[in-house]
């Protein structure tokens, strides 16, 4: 029997009984929707973050620190916690290394930016205006005001957020204003509160991404040398080496130069390294998705297998027919494997269609709530918007898979079918 | 002259199922031979064994003991692949009509000519043809619930000779209609043997049904006990 007659049967039967067959479909539908969703869902998630960290990175620096103080947060760093300190006269040992141009360290603490009665959650950054903007030409721009290269002691850069946390035109902070930086100083007991008062000369571009050690849109930046002072430590939370050039074998030689240099007690990150980390956990959450998705999608096969048995017994006689008039085993167990393809297939392309549906709906809910920069304390995450992204590899995948999982379930009570003799098949009732 | 072989010869045929536990003798050596243009009756009374006969010349089912030729081959030499490619040269007519439901006249006709990969058109030309003859021209496009039994009938009988079978066999092909209808039929069946020279078994329980026939033979207990030629 030729492949298009064989399909054309098969489809004839699976006509024969819409409901079931629809509800059989439903099952494999239920199932790649729910990967196809939380695939693309995750996919979207993984490109909008990397977004975020690219757009504050800059692919010819690297960011030495103690592991302690990254933007991931404890527990993110390669060297275990020690005793060792970065201080911030140690950019002279990283200057001697071959490959690299500069080094500037950055001194980091959280602080309140106060006006008035109303307070927003910042980073209180202390670095080397020129070097910072050397390093970050393209995120370190004025949208107001000047950013000076030789900054007065009272000069203050203001991100985005700080300047508009609300997003409404009521400034908390702009330029040619006083501002109050408030830091809690816990190294005293019992701890006080500390103000610094410092006049806004720039407020920055709107930079998008997350606060890493690149200009940030929720960080307020002034000189190093004040900083020093003000907190009251030589203490640096990393310090940013700018390289001759940004090809892999420099980056590795540096790094590993930099990481001997302080006896290994120090991590040195790359941006590209960030990103292969990123990557790396996004494929294993996506596996972890995928993985509870696809069992979903196991009960669906299930559910085939159940109904295949019902319709083969119910059919007995027209296999003992069909053998009558001459067909083969084998023809008889691709008529059967062919209803799951189509079962399979049709699942697959309208779950892939649900999927998206949902990923997009979910996305939308998410984009509109939760994250955002809602107002008051704690302001520090910046826009967060997810855009569901599915690959032709999730396309393939989910189409795949849909028909694997019908056609493996359809195994069995397919080769039942091709195995009944014509002349029992023939005499049931 | 080259006797042709015979279209199907059993040789002391011998069947035996397990009912239960108790062994039923079905056929208890049965010899038989069926030439080229025949038309036989099979006779007998429920559990004569007759059935049990024609599932061996169908090629349905294996005997336990003794041989049967179709086409001068030996069928239990076969395996089940080629068992299948046999019975497509068996054009095979039951009781019940074994109609596939959601199938019209014309796709049941098809149906069989689908199995070997005959071409769409091809077939479709030849199941037109062969309901023509059977005198359902203008009943192709409607399916078995929309025939009576007569008609489900011819389409069974055209279906029988899509592939133009070495033989018709017949299952009480008029047990399950009217004795009008059954009349017509079993006209278009000795047509079928005299005009167009097919080869015909058929099994039946009525004596008047199988007084049409050429040969008839009486089985009973699994034995033919009388062979009646009535030419």
């Amino acid at each position: 029997m030729k492949v298009g007659d064989v399909f054309s049967y098969s489809f004839g039967a699976i006509r024969l009984r819409k409901l079931r067959a629809g509800l059989t479909t439903l099952g494999v539908v239920i199932g790649i929707a729910a990967i196809v969703a939380l695939l693309s869902i995750s996919q979207g998630l993984q490109v909008t973050i990397t977004d975020q960290l690219q757009s504050g990175f800059v692919t010819d620096a690297l960011i030495v620190s103690t592991g302690g103080g990254t933007a991931f947060g404890p527990g993110s760093n390669l060297v275990t916690e020690t005793d060792f300190t970065l201080l911030v006269n140690h950019t002279q040992l990283i200057n001697e290394i071959e490959g690299v141009v500069t080094s500037m360290p950055i001194i980091q603490q959280v602080g309140y930016i106060k006006s008035g009665e109303r307070e927003v959650t910042s980073y209180v950054m202390g670095i080397d205006f020129a070097k910072y903007a050397d390093i970050y030409s393209s995120t370190f721009v004025a949208e107001k005001g000047n950013i000076p290269l030789n900054p007065e002691n009272d000069t203050v850069v203001v991100g985005k957020r700080v300047s508009d946390p609300w997003k409404n035109g009521t400034l908390l902070s702009d330029v040619n204003e006083s501002v109050e930086i408030i830091w809690v100083n816990a190294t005293v007991l019992p701890p006080t509160n500390e103000t610094y008062v410092g006049n806004v000369v720039a407020v920055l571009e709107e930079v998008g991404g997350f606060s890493f050690v690149g200009p940030s849109d929720s960080a307020v930046y002034i000189p190093i040398s004040q900083a020093q002072s003000f907190f009251g430590t030589d203490e640096v939370d990393s310090i940013i080496v700018k390289l001759t050039s940004d090809d892999e074998a420099t980056i590795d030689r540096v790094s590993e130069a930099i990481e001997d240099a302080f006896s290994g007690q120090v991590s040195v990150t790359s941006s590209s390294a960030v990103l292969s980390i990123v990557s790396s956990v996004f494929s294993t959450i996506e596996l972890f998705l995928a993985g509870i998705a696809a069992i979903s999608l196991l009960v669906a096969g299930v559910g085939i297998m159940n109904i295949m048995i019902v319709s083969l017994m119910e059919r007995t006689r027209e296999i003992g027919i069909l053998k009558a008039l001459g067909m083969k085993s084998r023809t008889v167990l691709a008529i059967f494997l062919s209803e799951a393809v189509i079962v399979g297939l049709l699942g697959a392309i309208f779950g892939i269609g649900l999927g998206w549906v949902l990923a997009n709906a979910a996305a939308t809910i998410f984009t509109g709530g939760g994250f955002g920069a809602g107002g008051g304390q704690g302001a520090v995450a910046g826009e967060f918007a997810i855009t569901p992204v599915i690959t032709p590899t999730v396309l393939l995948g989910a189409l795949g898979f849909g028909i694997a999982v019908s056609v493996i379930f359809a195994l069995y009570p397919a080769w039942r079918a091709s195995k009944l003799k014509p002349v029992d098949a023939l005499r049931y009732e | 002259m080259v006797l042709a072989k015979p279209v199907v010869e059993t040789a002391d045929l011998k069947k035996t199922y397990i009912l239960g536990k108790v062994p039923v003798n079905a056929l208890q050596g049965v010899n038989l031979k069926v030439e080229k243009g025949d038309f036989l009756a099979i006779l007998g009374p429920s559990g004569s064994g007759k059935s049990t006969l024609l599932n061996m010349i169908g090629a349905l089912d294996k005997p336990t003991e003794g041989k049967v030729f179709i086409d001068g081959v030996d069928v239990s030499t076969l395996n089940d692949n080629q068992l299948a490619d046999l019975r497509r040269n068996i054009g095979f007519v039951f009781q019940f009509f074994n109609l596939i439901p959601r199938l019209n006249a014309r796709g049941n006709v098809e149906l069989p000519m689908a199995i070997p990969g005959l071409g769409k058109n091809e077939r479709r030309r030849r199941a037109e043809e062969l309901l023509e003859t059977v005198g359902l021209k203008e009943r192709v496009d409607h399916k078995p619930a929309e025939l009576s039994g007569g008609e489900r009938q011819r389409v069974a009988i055209a279906r029988a000779l899509a592939n133009n079978p070495g033989f018709l066999l017949m299952d009480e092909p008029t047990g399950n209609i009217d004795s009008k209808t059954a009349k017509e039929i079993m006209g278009l069946v000795k047509r079928l043997n005299e005009d167009e020279g097919v080869t015909i078994i058929m099994i039946t329980h009525d004596q008047q049904l199988a007084s049409q026939a050429k040969r008839i033979v009486k089985m009973l207990d699994g034995t033919i006990i009388k062979e009646i030629d009535q030419l």
